[in-house]
């Protein structure tokens, strides 16, 4: 029965959950830090990460170049009026431009990357709309006349005016439509309610067609059944690549580039090694003083500047604090109030970044 | 509809004085539409329609929703919307004059205005109510009716509305069907009555009642479905053209050069579908030419027949609340009808049974125990018989155009008159003591036509209710991909990709990563790799650790390598073993990092926080 397997499905996904959490909360957990897997420096990282040498590049072009026999069916589909999602591991980037250049020849494409940051989505629309426009023209010229209706500038017009534009009913061409093509859909910059609301309106226009692609899971949770079934009206189709994410991963950071530890303790050592000898020993004496009392809220700064003067590193209050000002600039020392109301001063550092900076200043 | 007596003149129409004072000439026509429906698409798809059908008869429709009649628009927003649908401009200053010029500029004034507002209880009332009592000033020049699509009940409106907006409503009550009527009469008029020709196979049937009855529910979502499934089936199938013919136009039917298809390619393609083959080749080999014009008409007839039988049962089975959907899907089953075939010795009786494993087998649900067809049959034996002579009535109609029932109908019908002409004339005419015993042989009797009408149903079912795909050359106009359709319908972006990451090696089909132990091979994707040992943790993974498993998948390569060269059948690994250098660290370090990214993209990882700086959260747990 299938509402049993529903039923099952369901029990199985949160017997997994729960399977999941006891995994975690039985085995004694794992402790290990990042920081200690011996990161290599950023710059090699990101050397490295852009010459990853493809596995089975064979049997992925073999597996995109069986895809190009949808070609036809997916171009016979749009004609129909739907949609076209593609889902599916691996950037569809290239193949889904591959198809619109070579089976959308008739039509007029625009695309969207949805993977970038931010996307003006009037700024599209009005493009469609000019786009559009064009296609007219060109059309009642071959056709009947041009047509003589005064047309406002399309980027002073409303979003509404501009959607209606496209969904004229009143073109008697019922095969000619501009194609949108939206790499990822579900992306960073696409992602809030008010664009969905937009691409589903754009979607439902008479003389626009959508390609998109989605990467995320939970895709389908964006899209309401107003949208699914009466704007979008998607024809799915699963075509995982196993294509490399390199344009849609741009803007992510690399895990173990940013791993906490290495890289503060370098930008610190950068800023320290820009100061005085005067100032880069104060600052050791705060360290030192940190890594001898780990478990104190931080230095009291009358301590630090006792410790200073004695050394002859200041020679006066004033002094100090213009010290003390160019760290807390940096965002190398903190003040925290002690429990008993005295300031403290503090490195937001790990020990072992802490250590890993000393040794790196005093060589 | 509404007219005026005179066309007022440009002032007279524009200007907003004199008000009218009379409240009875402030009242606006309001057609309130009980849709009924938990599920609003629906009534979107309603509310369209019926917009496009008033306008073909002259109105000037605008549709409004609930997004119009917003506190933060104003009463100007919907003005807006108005004159952006009849006027095609956009105003910021948008005056209800305007509209009342245009409308004075259509000529004729016998045309009103339908404003279509779908949502009633989704508007902000205040804006509404605003809205309405601007339309009733101006109901004089702007001759308006207002239609409300309401989805609770009828007292909506009052809670909604304030008192002296409600007062300008003359309201009239409309009930729309519930979504299973709706459903019914949709089936009946496309996939029944086959105004178009097409038909879809068995399994495609009950994928798609299963999918209306336990998944999504909406209508929409079935004529979406039904509309993809055409697309492909015209797609795939080369004589889908053929079509034409069943829906009458015989000249179109041997022109197919105009698709590119030479008759002979025709006749190849016809003669190599599955259901010719089933004949016999000898008989068509004899016929060849006449072949698919013989066929189709065949199809045609036996369509027709079918359709009819089913119309026969829907009717029966009504008053038992059976619904035309589930008929239809049983009616589609080759397999019952192989069944109950009469030189099977099998009659309905038999049938019932091998339906019900068979549904059962199709993940049906239903908690009747025996199948729909027999259900109706089994009705047919209960009812009165007023309603028998009206059924058959019915019957009669629907069995027109096919003599050979339509005369056992007639005949069947003609007794029942004649039965029931006897028994009241001896009614009237008998005294009241034989009453009794003359009740009694009335039942006696009515029980007979019963019998009779259920025998006659019976074999009706049994003879001409000829399933689509088990007659020849069905494949021309029946859509059985039920796989196709399902992808196409359903994405499931959940369950795919994480199978793609766990199975990569099936899918793109290479030699080296194939092995029947489970074991990771260096040679696999990185991310599927990752994916493969993220299974392995709970709902935290601990980011060393995951990066020295995938470190220690990573440099197995080169252990392997030096076992010898025969051990890895691709050249890229006998490469990779020739130069058996250590992937870096920073190389491994590089393909974990894009991996994460990867995963990350697909939405399978949530990234570490401020709070765990040292651990991802996995996200989905099981397909």
């Amino acid at each position: 029965m299938e509402i049993n397997d529903g039923e099952e499905e369901e029990f199985e996904f949160s017997r997994n959950y729960f399977l999941a959490k006891e995994i975690a909360g039985s085995s004694k957990k794992s402790t290990r830090k990042i920081s200690d897997i011996n990161v290599v420096d950023e710059q090699e990282l990101r050397a490295a990460a852009a010459n990853i040498e493809p596995k089975h590049e064979k049997e992925i072009n073999y597996l995109v170049n069986s895809y190009k026999r949808l070609y036809p069916k997916w171009a016979f589909e749009l004609r129909c009026g739907f949609g076209l999602l593609m889902y599916g591991f691996g950037s569809k980037k290239v193949l889904i431009e591959d198809f619109a250049s070579t089976a959308l020849t008739e039509y007029s494409v625009v695309v969207i990357n949805g993977y970038l940051q931010s996307i003006n989505l009037k700024q599209v629309i009005i493009a469609l709309a000019e786009i559009w426009w064009d296609d007219l023209k060109t059309k009642r010229r071959t056709s009947s006349g041009v047509s003589s209706k005064v047309q406002q500038p399309f980027n002073s017009r409303s979003m509404d005016d501009l959607l209606a534009f496209l969904h004229e009913s009143d073109v008697e061409e019922n095969d000619s439509f501009v194609c949108v093509v939206v790499h990822n859909i579900d992306g960073p910059g696409l992602r809030d309610s008010e664009s969905q609301q937009y691409l589903a309106q754009l979607a439902s226009c008479s003389h626009i067609r959508i390609v998109a692609s989605v990467d995320n899971v939970n895709a389908p949770l964006l899209w309401d059944k107003k949208m699914v079934h009466t704007q979008f009206n998607w024809c799915w189709y699963h075509i995982p690549t196993f294509a490399p994410y390199n344009v849609e991963g741009t803007f992510f950071p690399l895990i173990l580039a940013h791993s906490s530890t290495a890289q503060s303790a370098k930008t610190a050592a950068i800023v320290l090694q820009s100061l005085t000898p005067n100032a880069q020993s104060v600052f050791k004496i705060l360290a030192e003083y940190q890594l001898s009392h780990p478990d104190e809220e931080g230095m009291p700064v009358d301590d630090l500047y006792t410790i200073a003067r004695e050394r002859f590193l200041v020679s006066s209050q004033v002094t100090l604090n213009s010290h003390l000002t160019e760290f807390k600039d940096h965002e190398l020392v903190k003040t925290r109030r002690h429990s008993d109301g005295q300031d403290c001063l503090h490195i937001p550092l790990a020990a072992d970044a802490l250590e890993k900076l000393l040794s790196e200043i005093n060589q | 509809m509404i007219t005026s007596f005179a066309i007022p003149t440009f002032p007279e129409a524009t200007g907003s004085f004199p008000m009218v004072t009379d409240a009875t000439s402030k009242q606006l026509f309001t057609g309130l539409v009980l849709t009924k429906n938990m599920e609003f698409v629906d009534d979107l798809l309603t509310f369209e329609e019926l917009g496009s059908y008033l306008k073909s008869q002259g109105c000037h429709v605008a549709n409004l929703s609930s997004l119009e009649f917003s506190v933060k628009n104003g009463i100007g927003g919907c003005l807006r919307s108005i004159l952006r649908q009849f006027l095609m401009i956009t105003l910021d200053a948008a005056d209800v004059s305007i509209l009342a010029t245009w409308y004075r500029e259509q000529g004729s004034c016998n045309n009103p205005v339908v404003i279509i507002i779908e949502d009633l209880e989704r508007c902000c009332g205040s804006v509404l109510s605003d809205f309405i009592i601007m339309l009733s000033e101006w109901v004089l020049k702007i001759p308006v009716v207002l239609i409300m699509g309401i989805a609770t009940t009828l007292d909506a409106p009052k809670s909604i509305l304030q008192s002296n907006a409600l007062h300008h409503l003359c309201p009239c009550k409309f009930i729309l069907g519930t979504p299973l009527e709706r459903m019914d009469a949709i089936v009946e008029a496309v996939l029944v009555k086959q105004c178009s020709g097409f038909g879809i196979s068995h399994k495609v049937a009950v994928f798609m009642r299963n999918y209306f009855v336990s998944q999504d529910g909406t209508i929409t979502s079935f004529i979406r479905a039904l509309k993809i499934a055409c697309a492909q089936h015209f797609f795939v199938e080369p004589l889908s053209f053929m079509i034409w013919f069943l829906l009458g136009d015989d000249n179109l039917m041997l022109q197919g050069e105009k698709y590119g298809l030479s008759p002979e390619m025709m006749l190849k393609h016809a003669l190599s579908l599955p259901s010719c083959q089933s004949i016999g080749s000898d008989k068509i080999a004899k016929q060849h030419g006449e072949t698919i014009v013989n066929g189709l008409a065949e199809l045609k007839k036996l369509q027709c027949q079918w359709s009819i039988v089913i119309l026969c049962l829907y009717e029966a089975g009504k008053c038992d609340k059976v619904t035309l959907l589930d008929l239809f899907c049983e009616a589609l089953d080759p397999d019952s009808f192989k069944s109950r075939a009469p030189d099977n010795g099998g009659g309905l009786e038999n049938d019932s049974g091998g339906s019900r494993d068979c549904y059962k087998h199709q993940q049906y649900h239903t908690t009747r125990n025996s199948g729909f067809i027999c259900q109706a049959v089994q009705k047919l034996r209960d009812l009165p018989a007023v309603q028998i002579c009206k059924l058959l009535k019915g019957w009669e109609k629907y069995t027109v155009n096919v003599p050979q029932i339509h005369e056992k109908v007639k005949k069947l019908l003609s007794e029942v008159k004649s039965e029931d002409g006897k028994g009241s004339g001896q009614d009237l005419s008998t005294i009241s003591k034989r009453h009794a015993s003359r009740k009694h042989l009335k039942i006696e009797d009515s029980k007979a036509v019963n019998e009779k009408a259920a025998k006659l149903l019976e074999s009706m079912v049994r003879n001409y209710m000829q399933p689509l795909e088990c007659a020849a050359f069905h494949e021309i106009v029946c859509f059985k991909n039920v796989n196709a359709l399902q992808t196409a319908l359903i994405g499931d972006p959940r369950r795919r990709i994480q199978v793609d990451l766990l199975e990569v090696q099936n899918i793109i089909q290479c030699s080296c990563c194939s092995s029947s132990s489970n074991a990771l091979l260096p040679s696999m994707h990185d991310s599927s790799i990752l994916y493969t040992l993220a299974q392995e943790h709970g709902d935290l993974i601990n980011l060393h650790d995951w990066y020295q498993s995938f470190k220690s998948v990573a440099l197995r390569l080169s252990n392997k390598g030096k076992r010898g060269p025969n051990y890895s059948p691709s050249p890229k690994k006998r490469k990779a073993t020739t130069k058996p250098a250590k992937p870096s660290e920073a190389s491994i370090q590089a393909r974990f990092c894009r991996a994460v990214t990867e995963l990350q993209i697909t939405g399978l990882l949530r990234m570490p926080s401020k709070r765990r700086p040292d651990y991802v959260q996995r996200v989905a747990f099981g397909l």
